[in-house]
């Protein structure tokens, strides 16, 4: 085998632009397979994350500003709409709901009187179930009203170094709060989301600008759900649309998905593009191991005869098909990850806040499942010359190659 | 010893060999020529286990080698025979003693200390001593095929099967390719070559191939059919 190595190194190294192309070929298909890959399990890992730290099964919203609030769920956009406290315990009632809890939506000024524009979300410290217990994880108490939650990725922004933010004092509609935790990434919009007591919430409005008339107490924006167990959330978000109609129920499912539509066409026509580029070298592979092993065809012959096997003939021929596939995919597999690693900002920016890594194990698995398509690429190719070849007697084959 | 029984060859329904029955002893020096097309090559090429013949028998050493298994018939090319080509045969990526040490590394084991000082001494045999590390293209036509009769000696076979060995090589190259051959045949190896250089018909015994027959040279004139009716096996040394 070692010879049989040897002489596929020093045929590689005869036509380097030869091997270079079909490498290239490879290099592409599986820079763009391994690429696809990663985003798209990167994207379902986030929207798994989103919907296990949403912490509801549905956010019931006002019927009217169902776009409005899928903004604000989704990317952090800050916004304000409202509708009566009443209706959260209509909702409370409703069949299969087990717990509720309510929040509150504001904007704050990009002004003298703010650090910057962000998303405000006022909340009960004692009833909410979706960012208190995050919270508790990292406090030993519940939020105080001078106290602020921020999300995971507009701390930089607010203050700087997030190492240094926590019991940092921060400026919102000309009162004072400090820091009291950090929220980790969801994906969703509480990344770019400041949370605060719903008392506070409420009494920033009055004086402000924005707000002149202010919220009052029984305003809410959003109605928090937890399903009871063994209910389907779908089920119960279409039964309270039915019963209040001025409600727009949003199950966790739906709020991902509309938002993970569009990335999954990215990833999609990434797919698409991998497996037609996967094709494309399949084709280049072949056809060049076809036209290498035709050009070769007198020296393959005269290796039958010195004494070599039909055996070794295709080895030599799969090996260096093996050979090619094995560097193109390894090249492809560094392209790809250089693509992800440093075009991380990029991806981030074009696909939203929606790109988290898909952890190590399944980076481990793409990447050995892209050497796997590059490696069956290769024996593919070269399969069909090999057996060719390795199937015509010797001084046939010398014959041909004169 | 080589015999060849009733041996018949076509290509595309043209009969290229027809009943050939012909034997070779062991250390002799034969000499096949005819006309261009003629099937020299196919001959030696079926000799050689190179080409399957449509009908007869090769035996070499008493084996039929067109029963042998596949494994089995390399083996036999790889170790018994040695072959010399009419085109340069060198593997143009491999270095001369990459090229010489080529057939031992198709073979069971891979080249060894012993085998680089064999393959040194047959570079040095057939005159292109200190060409070992040089590459085929940078070599003269008459060194690369001093080069290919090294590799075809380089398993001490006991056959070398030659076909135009000096075909595109000037009168003095192919004078000392020709010494070389007789020197080689000298230390006992049977020398089978085809060649249109009759000038040389002296070394050995000669025959010549005419309409698909195979005739001594001295006969060459007499019709075919006397010679290969009856499947006569002609013995010759």
């Amino acid at each position: 085998m070692r010879q049989i190595f040897y002489l596929v190194r020093q045929n590689l190294k005869r036509k380097p632009f030869r091997a270079w192309m079909m490498i290239g070929g490879i290099v592409l298909a599986c820079a763009t397979l391994f690429v696809a890959a990663i985003l798209s399990r990167g994207i379902q890992s986030t929207l798994q994350t989103a919907r296990e730290r949403l912490g509801a099964d549905i956010v019931v919203v006002p019927a009217d500003a169902r776009e409005e609030a899928l903004s604000a769920l989704i990317s952090g956009s800050p916004t304000s709409f409202f509708m009566p406290s009443s209706l959260e315990e209509k909702v409370r009632t409703a069949p299969g709901v087990q717990q509720t809890c309510s929040q509150v939506y504001l904007r704050s000024l990009d002004a003298a009187c703010c650090v910057a524009q962000v998303a405000l979300v006022g909340y009960d410290p004692v009833r909410d179930f979706t960012i208190n217990p995050w919270v508790l994880q990292k406090t030993s108490e519940p939020l105080q009203a001078n106290q602020l939650v921020v999300g995971a990725k507009v701390i930089s922004a607010l203050v700087g170094t997030p190492a240094k933010a926590i019991g940092q004092r921060l400026m919102f509609m000309g009162k004072p709060f400090s820091v009291a935790t950090i929220l980790e990434p969801t994906g969703l919009g509480t990344d770019y989301t400041v949370f605060l007591h719903m008392d506070m919430a409420y009494q920033m409005t009055q004086g402000s600008p924005l707000y002149p008339v202010p919220v009052k107490k029984d305003q809410i924006s959003t109605i928090l759900i937890k399903v009871a167990d063994g209910m389907a959330p779908e089920t119960v978000a279409a039964n309270i649309e039915k019963n209040i109609p001025e409600l727009k129920a949003l199950t966790s499912n739906q709020l991902t998905r509309s938002f993970s539509r569009q990335l999954q066409d990215l990833v999609d026509v990434l797919f698409v593009a991998g497996g037609l580029f996967s094709l494309l070298a399949l084709v280049l592979v072949g056809n060049l191991f076809a036209l290498s092993v035709r050009q070769r065809m007198r020296e393959l012959g005269l290796f039958r005869a010195m004494g070599a096997r039909r055996s070794v003939i295709f080895q030599l021929i799969i090996l260096e098909a093996l050979c090619i596939a094995g560097a193109g995919g390894l090249l492809g597999v560094l392209i790809g990850f250089s693509v992800i690693w440093f075009g991380k900002d990029i991806i981030t920016e074009m696909i939203g806040n929606m790109y988290m890594w898909p952890g190590n194990p399944y980076f481990l698995k793409a990447v050995l499942l892209t050497m796997a398509a590059a490696l069956v690429t290769g024996i593919l190719g070269g399969l069909y010359p090999a057996c060719r070849i390795s199937s015509l007697e010797p001084y046939e084959a010398i014959r041909k190659g004169e | 010893m080589i015999q060849v029984e009733a041996l018949s060859k076509d290509y595309k329904s043209v009969r290229v060999l027809q009943g050939i029955n012909w034997a070779i002893e062991d250390g002799a020096f034969v000499i096949v020529t005819g006309r261009s097309g003629g099937g020299k090559t196919t001959l030696l090429s079926i000799v050689g286990g190179l080409t399957r013949p449509d009908a007869g028998r090769v035996l070499i050493d008493d084996t039929d080698i067109w029963q042998l298994s596949e494994p089995d018939l390399a083996a036999l090319r790889n170790e018994k025979l040695g072959f010399v080509f009419q085109f340069p045969s060198l593997i143009p990526t491999l270095s001369v003693l990459d090229n010489v040490l080529l057939p031992i590394a198709f073979g069971d084991k891979s080249p060894n200390l012993e085998d680089l000082k064999f393959a040194t001494s047959l570079l040095e045999m057939v005159g292109i001593s200190g060409k070992d590390g040089q590459y085929p293209a940078q070599l003269s036509g008459g060194q690369q095929r001093r080069a290919a009769i090294a590799r075809a000696m380089i398993k001490r076979p006991a056959i070398i099967l030659a076909d135009e060995p000096t075909g595109d090589l000037d009168e003095k190259t192919e004078a000392e390719i020709m010494d070389l051959f007789q020197s080689i045949n000298g230390q006992g190896t049977t020398i089978v070559m085809v060649t249109h250089a009759l000038d040389y018909a002296k070394i050995g015994k000669t025959y010549t191939l005419k309409d698909s027959h195979l005739f001594p040279y001295e006969d060459s004139e007499a019709s075919p059919r006397d010679l290969t009716r009856g499947g006569e096996l002609r013995h010759d040394a």
